[in-house]
């Protein structure tokens, strides 16, 4: 039986973030969360993955309490088991340092035959996540996967999107895979799971309950980066509609505007 | 044929003064977006000039000149019906109304808001959600304003629970056809005084008198909502579980329904399949989106679990929750795409908004299905279940346009003379304006439709208001 990890992270819905401009920190208070829609494109890859050579999912992620919630969507529409790591002393990460933590954790869990990962998450979208886990995990690592065409003998193969076109790869296990929308988009749970999934059991890992983890590489102190600061970009003048009633003389404005500005 | 007036250049300095030259336009500085509306298909007629107004008094003034000097004159918001209705048929002046777009007052007290009927649908459901107040009439097009969805009381997918527009209007300003201006009502919950002129204004499409101002109910915003995709083989056994929905005492917001091939189109069009095409290993015939809404997380639950009881009864092929923020906005991004998505693979496109007894659906989606077969037109349809409400679309990408109207016109005669047959109603929202008039006319009769026309000449005795639409057929010999 294949044993599935997929990485999932909750996130603020960006759509409804703003920014402090004094402090130019992002204003999360009272922002409804959810599952970062990449990362359900990925656990749509490995659901199909159990489905076709059967399988074992295990979910995780590393945030607040709240974070639970992420994992009982997961749980909704097709994973097994779900692990949430939590803590203060987790917090603060950057990439190092939650690569470090989710895969000394995972290992607590057994080893892991397939990683799914989204491609990078909406608010950080840094999209280091997926390789810093494959060198981790020591597993062989698929990016822009568009489909998995088979899985026997230890060996994985699947399609990836170039922007030239597409590539067929082989791959031995372990191996970690990052995923196209392509084929992937997310299912909607039926009930029966929809209502299990509320009352299933987590595993909750703490910084105290993770064997040989060393509180160095988590959290702040793991962190290999900083963000010293974070600004908007600037935005260029709005265009403007010239609408001034006739084409002609909306014509006329228009080459009157250019004119203005040397463009012709 | 009514006799009209044209706009001298006289009369255009006069309409000049009340509006200033700046909202005048005339000849080719006429947005040619005023000479139809969203169904091109029932032609297109340019007005001699057109007024973009901004209060009450100014709307009175455009027309005092109109009554006095005979100039025809539409009332156009956004343009965005479906049967002609904004569409001037005898040329004139057109009154658009879309400058008219303030939000006046909340009052909170009595949760009534007061606003200008320009105001698009999709501005005032965003303010009202922002007091935490719901304007429950949610018909799809959001870009509609309020006074074109006042003026065609339309429905939408929530008037399931909450009823349609008809039901949230309060009081409304109106501008007589020779410039009076009327109060319609108040803003109170009941009444019981006399004819109520109010309800005639509403769904006039803008023949009876120019709305100018609204009072509006609004509801506290529901805490939470859920929906459910219950899936089933074919459209019958579909159908047949939305009354079972409404004995269960589930109160749904909302449920509508779609068939296979709108999904198709809809996943295409918006390139997310969040509704399944197979579940289960079955292919979908046709599936319901049923919504909730309550206080808490638990109310909602129990719910589903009743739900999910009665769909395991009626045959559902599962039962497919829409929890999250993620999937509620991918569900109904891709409901509100329908008609886009029709419109989008589609170059001919005709349509008609039928409201039959819920009971009787499986049957005129079976007939109209067949005289689509038999009359070399795809049919696509989706519409509101729960209330018997359909929009069917007959399309076509192969046909030249007048073989498409030659054969639509085949369909459409037989199918309401069958939408007669199952005591159903010409139009369940979009209205009538001059695309379904010969229509109306066969299902109320001659002497219900003489009494509307006699109505009308109350209103507006020279009949400038709208010329050609609902019931008036002066227009009829003359169009395209």
């Amino acid at each position: 039986m294949l044993k599935i990890l997929v990485c999932v992270k909750q996130i603020p819905d960006i759509d409804l973030v703003r920014m402090d401009p004094e402090t130019g920190n992002l204003i999360r208070t009272g922002v409804p969360t959810l599952t970062n829609p990449l990362d359900l494109n990925a656990l749509e890859a490995a659901v199909q993955v159990k489905e076709r050579y059967g399988g074992e999912i295990t979910l995780i992620t590393m945030g607040p309490p709240m974070a639970e919630s992420t994992l009982r969507e997961g749980l909704a529409v097709g994973g097994d088991r779900a692990v949430l790591i939590t803590g203060r002393p987790f917090g603060g990460a950057d990439t190092l340092s939650t690569s470090y933590a989710i895969v000394k954790a995972a290992d607590m869990e057994g080893s892991f035959d397939l990683i799914f990962c989204g491609k990078e998450s909406q608010d950080g979208a840094t999209g280091q996540m997926a390789s810093q886990l494959a060198e981790r995990f020591d597993a062989a690592q698929i990016s822009c996967c568009c489909s998995i065409d088979g899985i026997a003998d230890g060996k994985i193969r699947a399609t990836r999107t170039l922007e030239t076109g597409r590539e067929i790869v082989e791959a031995t296990l372990p191996c970690l895979i990052t995923v196209e929308k392509e084929n992937f988009y997310g299912r909607l749970p039926n009930l029966k799971a929809y209502l299990e999934a509320k009352t299933a059991a987590i595993t909750t890992y703490t910084e105290n309950d993770i064997d040989g983890l060393d509180p160095e590489k988590i959290g702040v102190p793991g962190s290999g980066t900083i963000v010293p600061k974070i600004y908007p970009p600037e935005l260029p003048e709005p265009g403007r509609m010239i609408r001034t009633g006739s084409p002609k003389t909306d014509v006329s404005e228009l080459l009157k505007l250019l004119a203005e500005k040397d463009a012709i | 044929m009514a006799a009209f007036n044209k706009i001298t250049p006289e009369i255009a300095a006069q309409l000049k003064a009340v509006v200033g030259e700046k909202r005048f336009f005339a000849g080719e500085a006429i947005d040619p977006g005023y000479s139809h509306d969203e169904m091109p298909i029932y032609g297109k007629f340019f007005p001699e000039a057109a007024v973009d107004v901004e209060t009450t008094e100014e709307v009175s003034g455009i027309m005092k000149i109109c009554s006095a000097n005979r100039i025809p004159v539409t009332c156009r918001g956004a343009g965005t019906g479906l049967v002609g209705g904004c569409v001037p048929l005898a040329g004139g002046l057109v009154l658009c109304t879309r400058r008219m777009n303030k939000i006046l007052e909340y009052d909170m007290d009595n949760l009534v808001v007061r606003l200008q009927p320009g105001v698009l649908l999709k501005d005032l459901a965003a303010d009202a959600l922002a007091h935490s107040l719901m304007y429950p009439p949610d018909p799809g097009e959001k870009t509609a304003t309020v006074g074109g969805n006042i003026s065609t009381n339309a429905g939408g997918m929530r008037a399931v629970k909450y009823g349609v527009t008809r039901d949230y209007v309060l009081a409304l300003t109106v501008v007589l056809a020779d410039g009076r201006i009327v109060e319609l009502g108040k803003s109170v919950c009941k009444t019981s005084s006399g004819y109520s002129l109010l309800h005639l204004m509403i769904g006039s499409e803008g023949t009876l008198g120019i709305i100018t101002e609204m009072t509006l109910k609004l509801i506290p915003n529901p805490l939470c909502d859920i929906s459910c995709l219950v899936p089933f083989r074919d459209v019958e056994s579909c159908i047949h579980f939305v009354p079972r929905i409404k004995m269960a005492n589930l109160d749904p917001q909302s449920i509508e329904f779609m068939d296979a091939d709108i999904v198709t189109s809809s996943a295409a069009f918006t390139g997310n399949p969040i509704f399944p095409e197979r579940v289960n290993n079955e292919d979908v015939g046709a599936s319901v989106l049923v919504t909730f809404v309550g206080s808490d997380e638990d109310e909602l639950d129990q719910k589903l679990i009743r739900l999910g009881k009665i769909a395991q009864d009626a045959g559902a092929l599962d039962v497919l929750v829409v929890a999250t923020t993620a999937t509620k906005k991918a569900a109904w991004s891709a409901r509100s795409s329908f008609l886009t998505a029709i419109e989008a693979d589609t170059k001919l496109i005709d349509e008609m908004d039928v409201v039959v007894p819920v009971d009787k659906i499986p049957a005129f989606l079976i007939y109209i299905r067949r005289l689509g077969e038999e009359g070399g037109i795809r049919i696509r349809n989706f519409g509101h279940a729960g209330d018997g409400n359909l929009h069917i679309y007959c399309c076509s990408n192969d046909l030249e346009e007048e073989e498409f109207k030659r054969r639509v016109k085949i369909i459409m005669d037989k199918a309401y003379t069958k939408c007669a047959e199952l005591e159903g109603q010409v139009s369940g929202e979009h209205s009538i304006g001059h695309a379904k008039m010969v229509y109306l006319k066969e299902s109320v009769g001659e002497d219900v439709f003489r009494l509307m026309g006699e109505i009308k000449k109350v209103f507006d005795p020279d009949g400038i208001l709208n010329p050609g639409k609902v019931c008036d057929e002066s227009l009829a010999a003359g169009k395209e």
